[in-house]
């Protein structure tokens, strides 16, 4: 029993650092400029299959397939933007129809380019299985978790030490004054969301390596996403890497000690019980009373 | 001298062109046109399937109007969405463009309401996309399917007892038919003798580790019974790689599994996997039925033909066939092609086909095909058998 529970902890743990990268994007609008982008699993999806097509056609790894997935997924990121920069009037709630409808072209985007097959790596050297005493994992999962650790901790330090980042951060707590500042606005905001389609270009070629695509993933995702986003508390990136990796060991647990066929809903319930103890997330209560 | 010899065969050439076009505006006086509607998921997360038995409704719509019955069919399609709520749309849809009868759906979570409102509408639905046991205990006058949970069941099950293991763990994907044909395994080997342990799970889980760590560590099974879809297949059989269950003898799966394209897009998983198989691979029909059926989808569609295509051929061609039979004796303007459907018993290229009170196929049984070196060699029954079984064998 204590193997199994092990080997679960683990695997949550690995599961956790992809969700944590799937959700910092999305954390990162939401916290900063308070829109739910709801098409930011289509973006993650988007960088999937930009990797699946770079391994299919060109014979790349799926990781050399970042660069070409960063191009693609910014520029759909802030073409996103652009659109929704034009509401006018009562940005939040109207952004949330915006992105879901760009969310729906995006898939179907996807299925008329790409079909509706299923895909997945074929790389044998990320599929490779990494023993660590009785712990067991593919390549691609510790790669990729260790990846995503890098990227929250990067996204700390450019949220709270580089210039930009405390532009977003400005921009987030009052947008005029930070535009009596000298701050523009626009271009802030601009680059949130480009850092926001680094964040999902990886995640998706994350997914593409270790899991399988199919156009109709990208909802998931989202909503995956948004959970994780609200149990760590609106901006918290810290919190958004807490609380995947929470999410992730409660699913594994569920399996291992009770059926596979309830974790969901023991994420769900995970997701009820932080916010009826701590409404503000587990990040969120520690942000207020700073 | 020429000029004059070639009048009188010029004028017989005339007499024949208009003699022939006469007979064929004669004929296609009488011909009538019905159309047949097709509700069925082309988005969503059906998409891939519902497209794989569109494209085998197509191929029998040209291959029946090849035929010159002296009636035609035309298709009217609308996606469904793989949304229940959108299936019950499109079905309605249809019965106001007043369609004849119903050739497909997928998902019995799609094909339960659709059907319902096929009923009411007094439309004929006819289908191989839904297995669950429910669908064919509500009664329905007017709902036909030519396969089901019981000659998959019947298939998976008789290729573990001639394996003789002693035990088969079941990992399964909690939906309806899924649940269903896990179940309907399970009774089948525990009647044989075998022990059987059950591992549910959510259709949204991607890491299947600490289910099949159950199965090395807890179960020790000798067999593992993947009861889902492909992308469940892909995460198990990627598990199972990186935990590498010393126990295990043999995986089988079930459908979407022993297919060309599995072996294609995933070659490093598939080697020695088992699962529900009507056609080895590469294609090789033994029947003339077969070989028509074949050479009708490879011209449209440049590929071989798979077994999605393979159903909703044989759905679509008995429904078809029917419609022609039911126009010619009067009653299809009466609401009596369901009961002319009923009346079918046809040998088909998924083998004998007749339809019981309640619209099923009893005669349904699936073979068991098995990833050998790139191909798919059908292993059982032994009638059907195109190669002997690698036996046992992992992928790992």
């Amino acid at each position: 029993m204590t193997e199994l529970i092990l080997q679960s902890l683990y695997s949550g743990l690995l599961v956790g650092g992809a969700y944590a990268l799937i959700a910092l994007g999305l954390a990162l609008v939401f916290g900063t400029m308070k829109i739910i982008n709801l098409a930011h699993g289509e973006l993650v999806l988007l960088a999937a299959y930009v990797a699946y097509t770079a391994e299919s056609q060109f014979g790349l790894n799926p990781l050399a397939s970042i660069p070409f997935a960063l191009v693609i997924v910014c520029a759909s990121a802030v073409l996103v933007y652009l659109l929704v920069s034009r509401i006018r009037v009562n940005r939040e709630l109207n952004s949330l129809i915006l992105t879901f409808g760009l969310g729906i072209i995006l898939t179907n985007a996807v299925l008329i380019v790409w079909s509706a097959n299923i895909r997945s790596t074929s790389s044998a050297w990320l599929q490779d299985a990494v023993v660590l005493g009785p712990l067991f994992s593919m390549r691609s999962e510790v790669v990729f978790f260790v990846l995503s650790l890098a990227l929250a901790g990067g996204l700390w330090w450019w949220l709270s030490r580089s210039w930009y980042g405390r532009a977003v951060r400005a921009v987030s707590s009052n947008r005029d004054a930070a535009k009596l500042m000298g701050i523009d606005p626009v271009r802030t905001e601009l680059v949130s969301f480009v850092v926001a389609g680094v964040l999902a270009s990886v995640a998706g070629v994350a997914i593409y390596s270790s899991s399988v695509i199919q156009p109709a993933l990208g909802h998931a995702l989202t909503i995956k996403a948004f959970i994780i986003t609200v149990l760590a508390g609106i901006g918290s990136m810290p919190g958004v890497l807490l609380g995947a990796v929470l999410l992730g060991v409660t699913e594994s647990l569920t399996v291992t000690l009770a059926s596979s066929a309830l974790q969901e809903l023991a994420g769900m319930v995970l997701f009820l019980l932080v916010l009826f103890v701590m409404p503000n997330g587990l990040f969120g209560g520690a942000r207020r009373r700073g | 001298m020429h000029s004059t010899a070639s009048h009188p065969r010029a004028t017989r050439l005339r007499t024949l062109a208009l003699a022939v076009a006469l007979a064929l505006g004669s004929f296609a006086a009488q011909a009538e046109e019905f159309v047949v509607g097709s509700q069925i998921p082309l988005t969503g997360s059906l998409a891939r399937v519902g497209n794989g038995m569109l494209e085998g409704i197509k191929v029998a719509v040209e291959v029946f109007n090849a035929r010159n019955t002296g009636n035609t069919i035309r298709l009217e399609v609308i996606d469904d969405e793989s949304v229940p709520a959108k299936a019950v749309a499109a079905v309605e849809k249809l019965a106001a463009d007043k369609v004849v009868a119903l050739s497909g759906g997928y998902g019995s979570n799609l094909i339960g309401p659709a059907s319902e409102a096929a009923e009411k509408a007094g439309l004929t639905y006819v289908t191989s996309g839904g297995v669950s046991d429910e669908l064919t205990r509500r009664g329905l006058k007017h709902f036909f399917r030519i396969n089901n949970n019981a000659g998959y069941a019947k298939a998976m099950a008789g290729l573990f007892e001639e394996m003789k293991l002693s035990s088969v763990a079941i990992v399964y994907s909690t939906k309806d038919a899924t649940e269903g044909l896990a179940k309907a395994v399970a009774a089948d080997l525990e009647a044989h003798g075998i022990k059987v342990t059950l591992h549910a799970f959510d259709p949204a889980i991607t890491d299947f580790k600490p289910i099949i760590n159950k199965v090395r560590l807890q179960d020790r099974a000798e067999g593992i019974a993947m009861v889902g879809y492909e992308n469940d297949y892909v995460g198990i059989l990627r598990a199972a790689k990186v935990l590498k269950p010393s126990s295990v003898k043999a995986v089988v799966g079930v459908w979407s599994l022993a297919t060309a394209q599995m072996a294609q897009e995933f070659p490093e998983l598939m080697p020695q996997v088992y699962g529900t198989a009507m056609l080895p691979f590469p294609v090789e029909f033994k029947s003339e039925a077969g070989r028509q059926f074949a050479t009708a989808y490879e011209r449209l569609y440049h590929k071989e033909p798979d077994y999605l295509g393979q159903f909703g051929y044989v759905q679509s061609m008995l429904l078809f066939e029917a419609i022609d039979r039911a126009a010619k004796n009067g009653t299809l303007a009466k609401g009596g092609l369901s009961e002319e459907l009923r009346r079918t018993d046809a040998e088909t290229i998924i083998g004998q086909v007749t339809f019981d009170a309640n619209g099923d196929n009893p005669h349904f049984s699936h073979r068991m095909g098995q990833h050998q070196n790139g191909k798919v060699a059908l292993v059982w029954p032994d009638a059907e058998a195109t190669a002997p079984k690698q036996f046992p064998g992992v992928p790992w």
